[in-house]
């Protein structure tokens, strides 16, 4: 059966005009978005590669928006929007069709005898009920049971009407248009609607059904205009954003150039953003998913990342003013000597500092990328709030002032607590064996011999709790034969507070001293207990010619444990342990305890590495974890990280009293960890709940030195 | 106005100091750093030119390394400086340093001198108040505050019960303490701008001093012996709720009769 074009709709009057109508509508919105393009232009160069890496990318495309994996975290969002999302896409078909004469039911409905055009009606038929359930959904959400991350807009709203009569009307037309003049094959719901229509009036069936067909067309021409200027854009750009997306670990801030004169560092204005920073503002869904899971926001800060976002969106579209929606001809332009087709400098020139985001939120975040990880569209947020960062520090020296010990101490004595490199090997000190320092070993030739290079960092370096960490670690290194070394005096701070502090020209000169150094032995493998400096030597050093095969201690032990090489023996038999008892607030013995861990955000979330702590505390005798609600990938910040650790946190509740809560809630008598900044915050947090009933904080790494006996 | 700030490079006060065998800092162990107390005076010079405009000039009698570390203080805001370096110069006295910096000083245009109290290093916090008497000028210490006010400068003037404002005719000499407000940290556009700055580096006899009066030959002092001080007992820690770690406090400065 062959179907000619237009035949489809020789019932519609005046059907031709279909093509002035939405056509119209359709090349309106071409401009708006052609208006919004002109500012992502004039923005910072810098951006992704579109076209390297295609597989990946593709990938994430599928993953990301075609899958839609991160919205069913939210199982009842994931399937109420998987709805609207089906609706939507298979509807275009439809559409497609009624604004091109029929163009696919014509290619389609060729073979066959039509049956495939017949199948795809009744599947229209079918998510058109499928989508308007999911925009009943939805109003309930937003009216009725209101998450709180989901604000309550004009705009949302809306969208959702807008949505429920494109889909209704359409639906009607056809029952509409079955009542009249008979069924439609595939369009079953239709048909059944069509059945109590069918005693109406002829006349007033083909008047509703014309009503109905236009009112459709229209109703989508005008929210295809509207689309842009709002937040259901995303139906477009998401595919555009995830497609961009950062395929580099993401635990790796962009280098800085520091050595071009006369530039802005970091992020001040919307023109220093990048396009894909600006295209990251028009893909918001507004979802609040960021803001739910922001440690910052959830104790009262006024760090709000969805915000930011936004923010972006609202600059960028400030910066449209003068822009005409239809440019004048090259001709009137240089009559008029004025271009109307780009962004008024002064208005790229807008501040972000309290156009997205205020002064205090911008210190409040503590970089741990809960946002990054929830955002359905991977949007990307720590990025620009290092970015902004960067600029106050580089360029006007502002941040807040207790800042100032620590970036000093960097500098100095390339350790933030500002302490002298000759304590560096304080924490070996009363150990039962001897820890090797890479350069005595180098000196005798012995430096080929080892396995691994132990990175000390320098929380375990000078902070007492930290050191007994070292010492535990150590010591399990020592019980599993593990030929190891230090750096000693050599080790400087990894760079990463200074980093995510803003502060690149000092994380620049201790990677790069750093990264001398360790060339200088070439370890074959680097074992941290410090997630920061896990984080760095692994993925930032690459950038300053170092790359390195670097483990965290996590791992590391999970290996040694699984090697046979450590082996928890019975409660009680920790013999090898007296390093760690000394001083150790550990009571009592591992057996019959219930653990909790707590993830470390640079290890989690940003390096993937879940099961294997879990593999260490898993291993020792009698104990069972408990698990927080938020764990693994979702983990919640202990507050100190991107360099919350050195400065005061005044604002608020505190994040580390937050967790701690959460940690006590399971009713776990020891909340392990893995970062010797986590144990401060737990520690403290543990301290401040009173905990009389004997909760501690261990590292895992002290855990298993209490009850590992040598093999 | 024409501001000269007195800025001595130190080793770092958080290095581990060494004696040499002639009893005097091994200046090579540690990296140099501005005297932190001068670091005051520079931040306030800084903020007297954000208020009322001029050039801030740094002044140093150092070996010719110093010129690094007086970059770092150029990185702050300060507009260019002068290094008196001699080979003579190793081991003067305070005497002699306080005479060749006067020299020095009097070849520099200035409505203001500031420095900070004491160096790290020597501590013998003379030299500031020699400097102004051999050039005449009037001397101002212990201020925690400075203001400029048309042709004079007021301060107020620290001790133990309170202060005491002080006002002087311009120019005259002000030693500042650290409570005029913190040092700011250097921005990257600062030490960008720092680097083509100008130190100007002059010997004695450009200075047309005598090394044989101002020389380490000449010295009016000397070290007889040099001793660490004794190990300061352990830092105890106190943790708890405010409440507990307050009583806790209270009994301890109680048991040592401190209350
Ligand atoms: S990184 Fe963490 S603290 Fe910063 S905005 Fe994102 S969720 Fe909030
Ligand atoms: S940035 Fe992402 S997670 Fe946050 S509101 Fe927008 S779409 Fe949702």
């Amino acid at each position: 059966m062959t179907i000619a074009l237009f035949e489809p709709f020789e019932h519609v009057p005046a059907y031709p005009l279909v093509f002035p109508v939405f056509w119209g509508a359709f090349a309106v919105f071409a401009l708006v978005v052609a208006r919004h393009v002109r500012v992502w232009a004039a923005a910072h160069p810098g951006g992704p590669a579109p076209f390297e890496r295609v597989p990946a990318r593709a990938w994430g495309v599928v993953r990301y928006t075609i899958a839609q994996t991160r919205m069913f975290r939210d199982p009842r969002a994931g399937v109420m929007h998987y709805a609207l999302f089906l609706g939507s896409t298979i509807l275009l078909i439809g559409n497609i069709n009624a604004v091109t004469g029929g163009i696919p039911q014509a290619v389609v409905g060729w073979p066959l005898d039509g049956i495939l055009w017949t199948a795809l009606v009744a599947i229209q038929n079918a998510v058109a009920i499928a989508a308007l359930i999911g925009v009943a959904w939805a109003f309930e959400r937003r009216l009725v049971s209101r998450p709180p991350r989901l604000l309550l807009t004009r705009t949302a709203i809306v969208i959702l009407l807008m949505i429920a009569v494109v889909v209704s009307t359409e639906l009607l037309a056809q029952a509409f248009e079955a009542a009249a003049w008979g069924d439609i094959p595939g369009a079953f719901v239709a048909n059944a609607l069509a059945i109590p229509l069918a005693g109406l009036d002829e006349a007033w069936l083909e008047a509703g059904f014309a009503v109905l067909w236009w009112g459709h067309v229209v109703a989508l021409g005008a929210f295809l205009i509207w689309i842009p200027t709002n937040k259901h854009f995303h139906i477009y750009t998401s595919f555009v954003n995830v497609w961009l997306r950062r395929l580099t670990p993401r635990g790796r801030l962009p280098v800085m150039d520091l050595e071009v004169e006369d530039a802005t560092f970091g992020l001040r204005t919307l023109a220093d953003l990048g396009w894909k920073d600006i295209l990251d503002g028009f893909t918001c869904t507004e979802c609040g998913r960021c803001t739910d899971a922001c440690p910052a926001n959830r104790t009262g800060k006024t760090l709000d990342p969805r915000g930011l976002i936004m923010g972006i969106r609202r600059m960028s579209t400030a910066a449209e003013r003068g822009i005409d929606i239809v440019p004048d001809s090259p001709a009137v332009r240089e009559i008029r000597g004025s271009d109307d087709t780009r962004p008024d400098p002064s208005l790229l020139a807008a501040p972000l500092l309290d156009g997205a985001i205020d002064y205090d939120a911008v210190w409040d975040c503590v970089t741990c990328g809960a946002c990054v990880e929830s955002c359905p569209v991977l949007i990307e947020h720590v990025e620009k709030i290092v970015g902004i960062r960067r600029n106050l520090v580089l360029d006007e020296s502002r941040f807040p002032h207790e800042a100032t010990a620590a970036f000093t101490g960097m500098e100095r004595s390339g350790n933030p607590w500002g302490q002298p490199a000759s304590t560096r090997l304080d924490w070996t000190k009363g150990l039962a064996f001897p820890v090797p320092v890479a350069r005595d070993l180098a000196a005798t030739g012995r430096l080929r011999d080892i396995e691994v290079l132990y990175w000390v960092g320098c929380a375990a370096a000078f902070d007492d709790r930290a050191r007994r960490t070292a010492r535990a670690f150590a010591t399990c290194l020592d019980a599993a034969g593990v030929r190891f070394a230090v750096l000693g005096q050599e080790e400087a701070c990894s760079g990463d507070p200074a980093r995510r502090m803003g502060n690149e020209y000092v994380f620049q000169m201790l990677a790069m001293q750093n990264v001398e150094t360790l060339k200088k032995y070439d370890p074959p493998t680097i074992v941290t207990a410090c997630p920061h400096c896990f984080n760095t030597l692994s993925h930032e050093y690459p950038d300053f010619g170092g790359t390195f095969t670097v483990v965290h201690h996590s791992a590391y032990l999970a290996r040694l444990l699984a090697d046979g090489r450590l082996t928890p023996g019975a409660a009680g038999t920790a013999a090898s342990a007296p390093a760690v008892a000394a001083g150790s607030d550990a009571p009592g013995r591992p057996a019959g305890r219930t653990v909790t861990v707590h993830d470390s955000c640079y290890i989690a979330r940003y390096n993937g590495i879940v099961s294997e702590p879990r593999a260490v505390v898993g291993a020792l005798p009698g104990v069972r974890i408990r698990e927080m609600e938020r764990n693994g990938r979702q983990t919640f910040c202990c507050g100190a990280g991107g360099g919350r650790m050195w400065m005061d946190e005044t604002r608020g509740t505190r994040i580390n009293e937050e967790r701690t809560r959460q940690a006590l809630e399971t009713g776990a008598q020891v909340v392990a960890v893995e970062c010797p900044f986590c144990m401060t915050m737990v520690g403290d947090g543990l301290a401040t709940a009173g905990a009389a009933d004997g909760v501690v904080a261990l590292d895992i790494a002290e855990l298993l030195a209490e009850a590992v006996a040598p093999r | 106005m024409r501001i000269v700030v007195l800025a001595k490079p130190v080793p770092d006060t958080t290095g581990t100091e060494r004696l040499g065998d002639d009893l005097r800092l091994d200046r090579l162990s540690s990296p140099p750093i501005v005297n932190p107390n001068d670091e005051y005076a520079v931040e306030q010079a800084i903020r007297l030119v954000e208020a009322h405009g001029g050039e801030i000039t740094l002044l140093t009698m150092a070996p010719p390394g110093a010129t690094e570390t007086m970059r770092k203080a150029l990185a702050m805001g300060a507009h260019g400086g002068l290094l008196v370096t001699d080979d003579a110069l190793a081991g003067a006295c305070a005497l002699a340093t306080t005479r060749v910096l006067a020299a020095a000083l009097a070849t520099l245009d200035h409505d203001l001198v500031l420095a900070g109290a004491a160096s790290a290093d020597g501590g013998a916090g003379v030299v500031a108040a020699g400097i102004a008497a051999i050039r005449g000028l009037p001397y101002l210490s212990y201020a925690g505050s400075v203001e400029v006010l048309g042709d004079r400068v007021r301060i107020h003037r620290l001790h133990a019960t309170g202060y005491t404002v002080l006002e002087a005719p311009l120019p005259a000499f002000v030693v500042v303490t650290q409570m005029v407000g913190e040092p700011r940290y250097a921005s990257l556009k600062g030490i960008m701008a720092a680097r083509s700055r100008q130190i100007r580096s002059v010997s004695l006899a450009d200075l047309g001093l005598d090394p044989a009066e101002v020389g380490g030959s000449a010295a009016t002092t000397r070290v007889l012996a040099a001793r660490r001080p004794a190990e300061r007992g352990a830092t105890r820690v106190v943790r708890g709720s405010p409440a507990e770690v307050a009583r806790e406090i209270v009994d301890l400065l109680d048991e040592r009769r401190l209350l």
